[in-house]
């Protein structure tokens, strides 16, 4: 590594200054409590994602911090500055509604405008913005139309070039693809995160599908009951993550009930006590001691099958194969063990005609299981 | 195969073929007779009007429409009738504008007393206000006494603030109901944009809502010219065309003069009716999904709030006075002049005897009206014969029709053979029938569209004749509609007074033309105190027509048709 120039150091460290930071935010409507304390940080150009059930409070969270809806307690800095009282028109954020709210009276290029226009820029000089807002969406050509005139995907980029006018410090995206249709969903996410990559635009987006989430972010923060459950990038989220309810909200999900019996502690080589044997794992995480009781997190892909059974290797069950419905590029696999059920993905089935006639199946857990302290 | 089995399903069937005519056909039949109904109670009355406007002792002439615009009076009350209708538009549209933004955007504490207090008036005969404001600025008025007041009531400006008061509730509901179809989040995007509350209201709210407030004000000039009570009252010397028409009536008896200005009426009300209909013919601007939620408050700026707030007050304040002076006046002979509390204005024989019989013919013509809105509702949404949008618009014309116009209609048309109903009870039932037939018509059609076609089909699918269908499943389903009809067609009918006024016989009093009687004759005690038993009937009739739609769901769009 060379030596750093001292202005790149100033720009590194204003680099590392939070863009966004709530600090212990509380909402009530009336006596209800929708957000129960709520901190975080958002890093300068990181796409952050809220995601979780409905009424988690996600919603509320963005339009509080687009300044539509009054704070009950606790502070939102934006860029270092206290902006709890300022309204929305004041506030450097823009957002960008589910419906899209574009203005059914004005052609696309003055909605692209409009805040432009509110700010009192020279008209050619809206023009020019304009223009280069459409070109950046790939609408140029479709600045005279009405909003009606257009096709979902079109008000969506609209709506998104309207929210980039006057580049904003953070975007606020509320479930901006929902009203889209699947496909479209994921061209219009690539789209979004590869303009948000290149403008290196500090972004929160809100959603309720865990898989958007993880596809189109640096960070998801999960919420549920207007809290924070974890906050994490997908990796963190889906590989390690913090209780039941986010492991099973993050994808399908079995549990296993054990007791770790011990803890290699040079090659934290793990045995778990389960009420069908005991298994080894890989340890990777530091919170887990001996004689804890444990929740094993075992997802539905990590886990291998095949048709054997008696074989004695480590880590295998037996089991009954309950169903097993063949869809191409993969099998979805229920196999009983003992009284319970386990849910099992096969990827690229190859011997799928054998499956469907077995009964017996074996199935293989991965050392790589993640594990979640019971609490008591 | 096929061949066989169709012939054996003929043969079966033609035993009955009278039978299956009247399956395929009874839609057809009832249309046809609800047409007729329409054309003989509602069409021909109009028609009668006409033909006297032009009908002379030797055949047709234009004399009368040359004696109206050659006299400088008759120019003077179109003149001043237009004016009013203008003045009380522009007022009331800024009224309920104003109550309606804060009843919608405003703080969350003052939504719901405001819309409480803008909607009071409903329950109000309209000619209440006149009332109110002749105990109080009248010439032997409370406040006139007190501060020796020489302001004359009596004239134009008394009209047009009675007026105004009268018809803040219909603009109001006008109003809020566009004001919260307006998707909050452009709003938002507006503010989040930069825009201050001044911008976005010149800028988005006022444009997006262009259609809806232009045709409220086009409703509200409609009602204003035609509206007879307050002008009545109130007009003194200066000439309005209701009243003038009542007084060529009962006064003159010059059928032909009273025809000729009820012609004059209406034209404006047709006009306006098929602008209304062309400006705004697909004029709607249409908005993305998402689900209609109530727009969260926010921080109005003074430079809108103090204006709204001094406005919202006045508005509110006044209308919370008229109704407790005459509450108050209703236990004085007379307010300000007598000064014993009297219980003898609610004992009154007369006027008892009035309530009485206003109560009878209401009833009467809410059950009628009720069965034949939820029939033409049904005919309307399910027929398929031509002519079906005609049946449409005659049926909903009723409310747009200045009352006064249908008086003489009615007088005209059922004093002689075919059919003589004058001097009954029958003549004003069926008056109020069809003049406020669009209420339960509107009720049946929203009721209607919630079922689904389906459903009837499945019955049909399963055997029924259509008889059977319509009494088991179409009839359960309109019930509510019923009701709703029949509770707004009796509560509506009791406190008309327009179009009943030329049709009451001596001997036979209703209770809105007793108050209209008692308040030109100076029998303030007793008009206030029927004033109040109105209110009252009708505020047992609201509160049940209330429970009805938060039971049914009928909710919003019985309020919509309430508020036409």
């Amino acid at each position: 590594m060379t030596t750093k120039g001292v202005t790149e150091e100033m720009d590194s460290k204003e680099n590392e200054k939070p863009m966004l930071i709530l600090k212990d935010i509380h909402k009530f409507y009336g006596s209800n409590e929708v957000l129960k304390g709520v901190s975080l940080e958002v890093r300068r150009g990181e796409l952050v994602t809220f995601v979780g059930p409905s009424g988690c409070g996600k919603t509320t969270l963005l339009r509080l911090i687009g300044g539509f809806t009054d704070i009950s307690s606790g502070d939102i800095i934006l860029d270092g500055q206290r902006i709890n009282d300022l309204p929305p028109n004041l506030r450097d954020t823009r957002i960008c509604f589910q419906n899209y709210a574009l203005f059914p009276h004005m052609t696309v290029a003055e909605n692209v405008g409009y805040g432009l226009k509110i700010n009192k820029w020279p008209k050619d000089k809206i023009a020019a913005r304009v223009r280069e807002l459409l070109e950046m969406v790939e609408l140029e050509a479709f600045g005279d139309r009405m909003i009606d005139k257009l096709s979902g995907g079109q008000q969506q980029r609209v709506a998104f070039a309207r929210a980039l006018s006057l580049e904003p410090k953070v975007l606020l995206l509320d479930e901006p693809l929902s009203n889209l249709d699947a496909n479209l969903r994921l061209v219009m996410r690539e789209e979004i995160r590869k303009l948000q990559e290149r403008l290196h635009i500090t972004t929160v987006f809100v959603t309720h599908d865990q898989f958007e989430a993880m596809a189109i972010s640096d960070r998801l923060v999960v919420m549920k009951d207007g809290l924070i459950e974890q906050v994490g990038t997908p990796i963190e989220i889906y590989e390690r993550p913090a209780n039941e309810f986010i492991a099973a909200f993050v994808g399908y999900v079995n549990f296993m009930d054990g007791r770790v019996e011990s803890i290699d502690p040079a090659t934290k080589n793990t045995v778990i006590r389960t009420e069908f044997g005991k298994l080894e794992i890989a340890l990777e995480q530091d919170d887990i001691q001996t004689g804890d009781d444990v929740l094993m997190v075992i997802r539905p892909e990590s886990v291998s099958l095949s048709i054997d059974c008696g074989s004695n290797r480590q880590n295998v069950l037996c089991g009954t194969l309950k169903t097993y419905m063949y869809a191409g590029s993969i099998a979805k696999c229920t196999v009983g063990i003992g009284a319970k059920k386990m849910i099992v993905d096969q990827y690229n089935p190859r011997d799928a005609q054998q499956f469907q006639n077995a009964d017996r199946v074996e199935v293989e857990i991965p050392r790589s299981v993640h594990l979640l302290k019971k609490k008591i | 195969m096929a061949a066989a089995e169709l012939s054996v399903k003929l043969q079966s069937s033609s035993g009955s073929k009278v039978k299956d005519f009247l399956n395929a056909n009874l839609i057809n039949i009832l249309a046809a007779f609800l047409f007729l109904l329409l054309a003989f109670f509602l069409l021909y009355p109009i028609i009668m009007v006409l033909i006297k406007s032009f009908q002379g002792p030797s055949g047709f002439t234009l004399q009368y429409y040359q004696a109206f615009f050659s006299k400088n009076y008759y120019y003077q009350s179109l003149y001043n009738t237009l004016l009013l209708g203008v003045i009380n538009t522009v007022v009331c549209l800024v009224i309920g504008f104003c109550l309606a933004y804060m009843t919608t955007r405003g703080p969350w504490i003052l939504r719901k007393p405001l819309k409480i207090i803008s909607l009071v008036p409903l329950i109000a005969p309209p000619y209440l206000f006149a009332l109110s404001l002749i105990i109080l600025f009248g010439r032997n008025g409370l406040v006139t006494r007190m501060f020796d007041l020489h302001w004359e009531l009596y004239g134009f400006s008394g009209v047009v603030i009675s007026q105004t008061l009268a018809f803040i509730p219909l603009a109001y509901m006008m109003i809020e109901s566009t004001l919260m179809s307006l998707n909050p989040n452009l709003e938002e995007s507006a503010y989040d944009m930069g825009a201050s509350e001044a911008t976005i209201l010149r800028t988005i709210t006022i444009p997006l809502l262009a259609p809806g407030l232009l045709k409220a004000a086009l409703l509200i000039f409609v009602m204003t010219i035609a509206e007879f009570g307050n002008a009545a009252i109130l007009g003194g010397r200066t000439p309005f065309l209701a009243p003038d028409t009542y007084t060529m009536i009962t006064g003159e008896s010059d059928f032909n003069m009273g025809s000729v200005l009820s012609v004059v009426l209406i034209a404006p009300c047709i006009l306006i009716f098929f602008i209304h209909n062309y400006l705004l013919e697909g004029k709607k601007f249409t908005t993305i999904g998402g689900k209609p939620v109530a727009s969260e408050p926010r921080k109005i700026t003074p430079l809108i709030k103090v204006p709204f707030v001094i406005i919202t007050t006045v508005a509110a304040g006044a209308i919370f006075v008229c109704f407790a002076v005459v509450f108050v006046a209703s236990f004085y002979k007379i307010l300000g002049v007598t000064h014993d509390i009297v219980l003898s204005n609610y004992l009154d024989f007369t006027s008892n005897q009035a309530i009485y019989n206003s109560i009878r013919v209401s009833f009467v013509a809410a059950i009628i009206g009720a069965v034949i809105g939820v029939l033409l509702a049904y005919v309307i949404v399910r027929g398929k014969f031509f002519g079906r949008t005609f049946i449409e618009m005659v049926s909903l014309s009723g409310f747009a029709l200045p009352g006064t116009v249908l008086g003489i209609g009615y007088l005209l048309a059922f004093s002689a053979p075919p059919l003589k109903l004058t001097g009954g009870i029958m003549i004003l039932a069926l008056n109020c029938v069809f003049r406020f037939l669009a209420v339960g018509v509107e009720a049946g059609i929203s009721k209607l569209h919630q079922i689904h076609i389906e459903i009837e089909e499945a019955s049909a699918d399963l055997g029924a004749s259509f008889l059977t269908t319509f009494h088991k499943i179409v009839l359960p389903i309109m019930f509510p509609a019923f009701i709703a009809g029949f509770i707004y067609t009796f509560m509506t009918a009791i406190v008309s007074l327009s179009a009943v006024v030329f049709l009451v016989s001596p001997g036979f009093d209703l209770a809105a033309v007793k108050i209209f009687d008692a308040a030109v004759y100076g029998e303030i005690g007793i008009a206030s105190a029927t004033t109040m038993k109105l209110v009252l009937i009708v505020m047992i009739c609201m509160m049940i027509l209330n429970y009805i739609s938060s039971k049914t769901r009928l909710g919003s769009s019985m309020k919509k048709t309430v508020a036409v």
